[in-house]
């Protein structure tokens, strides 16, 4: 009984068409051209201090869309600037990392602040994917996260 | 050597190897989404601005049912030379795979093998020992042909000659 590498192509062949037609009729599968991170329907991902904290841990790059003034005020660690009122310049600085990213989180002032919501979506117009962190910074400083100073992340 | 050709010894190792791949995929066909996002991690084929998602996310719901398909196959023997081909095929994938994280310095948290919820295994140099354990049944089943019946039969005395 001889080996009939035909038979392995015929094996993952078949089991692609069958990975696809599950993915498209079996009722809970992906859009194949969508981003993995964000549910279906839903415009933009937000996410709470807690999860944004364990993403934090895993390396996600946190964007923090106030004013620098007050990032230099304090800031989540790690977090880079990324004003809303000064987007397309800080942008360009930022864009290589960010097109290498996966995992970003942009907060504002909290309470009602929209500069998050704008910059993901101007973030979201350019092709990169981003959570907002629900609440921002007050969210974060109440949980008791750990905060930075200055204007190095 | 006369150990590796015997057909129980391939149709043990079969339903053995066959179990293991079935389990892995199970989880990753019930929760697409978890286990895209492991893809991701891994950084090989994106998303990237190049690439973009499709890649990653075809992948991602292909490779469990490819797992899927070969273990079936291997269990209850029907092209099992071949089923363990494509599993030593996968194997060598994910060995790269975990091998270029490694390199890469990218902490997969999560290796996506059998299980896509935040407890799974970690990509380390455990995991590399055992998908090369892995590898070697795989190989044996694929590449050492099982003495058949009849070649059983001859290496017991011969009868003694009629008339």
């Amino acid at each position: 009984m001889s080996l009939r590498p035909w038979r392995v192509a015929a094996i993952v062949v078949a089991g692609t068409v069958l990975g696809l037609a599950w993915n498209a009729f079996g009722g809970r599968g992906i859009a194949l051209s969508g981003n993995a991170y964000i549910k279906p329907g839903e415009d933009v991902v937000e996410i709470d201090a807690g999860e944004a904290k364990k993403r934090l841990d895993k390396g996600a790059l946190f964007l923090d869309a106030r004013p620098v003034a007050f990032y230099e005020m304090g800031h989540i660690p790690g977090a880079l600037p990324l004003p809303e009122d000064d987007f397309d310049r800080a942008f360009a600085g930022l864009e290589p990392r960010l097109r290498n990213t996966l995992d970003i989180v942009v907060y504002c002032s909290g309470y009602g602040c929209e500069a998050s919501h704008i910059v993901a979506r101007q973030l979201r117009e350019k092709g990169v994917h981003a959570a907002i962190l629900h609440e921002g910074w007050p969210a974060w400083t109440d949980a008791g996260y750990p905060t930075k100073e200055g204007k190095q992340p | 050597m006369k150990a590796l050709r015997h057909p129980a010894l391939h149709w043990l190792l079969g339903i053995g190897l066959g179990a293991v791949f079935v389990y892995a995929s199970i989880d990753k066909i019930e929760q697409p989404r978890e286990f895209a996002r492991i893809v991701y991690h891994y950084r090989l084929i994106g998303p990237s601005a190049s690439l973009g998602f499709v890649p990653a996310n075809a992948f991602s719901v292909a490779l469990p049912w490819i797992e899927a398909l070969t273990g079936l196959l291997l269990i209850v023997g029907v092209w099992r030379r071949e089923a363990a081909l494509t599993a030593g095929l996968l194997l060598v994938m994910f060995l790269v795979a975990v091998a270029w994280a490694l390199a890469h310095g990218i902490d997969v948290e999560n290796c996506g093998c059998f299980s896509v919820s935040g407890e799974g295994r970690s990509a380390g140099l455990k995991l590399i020992l055992q998908d090369l354990g892995l590898l070697a049944v795989a190989t044996v089943v694929a590449f050492v042909s099982p003495r058949a019946r009849e070649a059983l039969l001859e290496t017991a005395p011969a009868p003694a000659p009629q008339g």
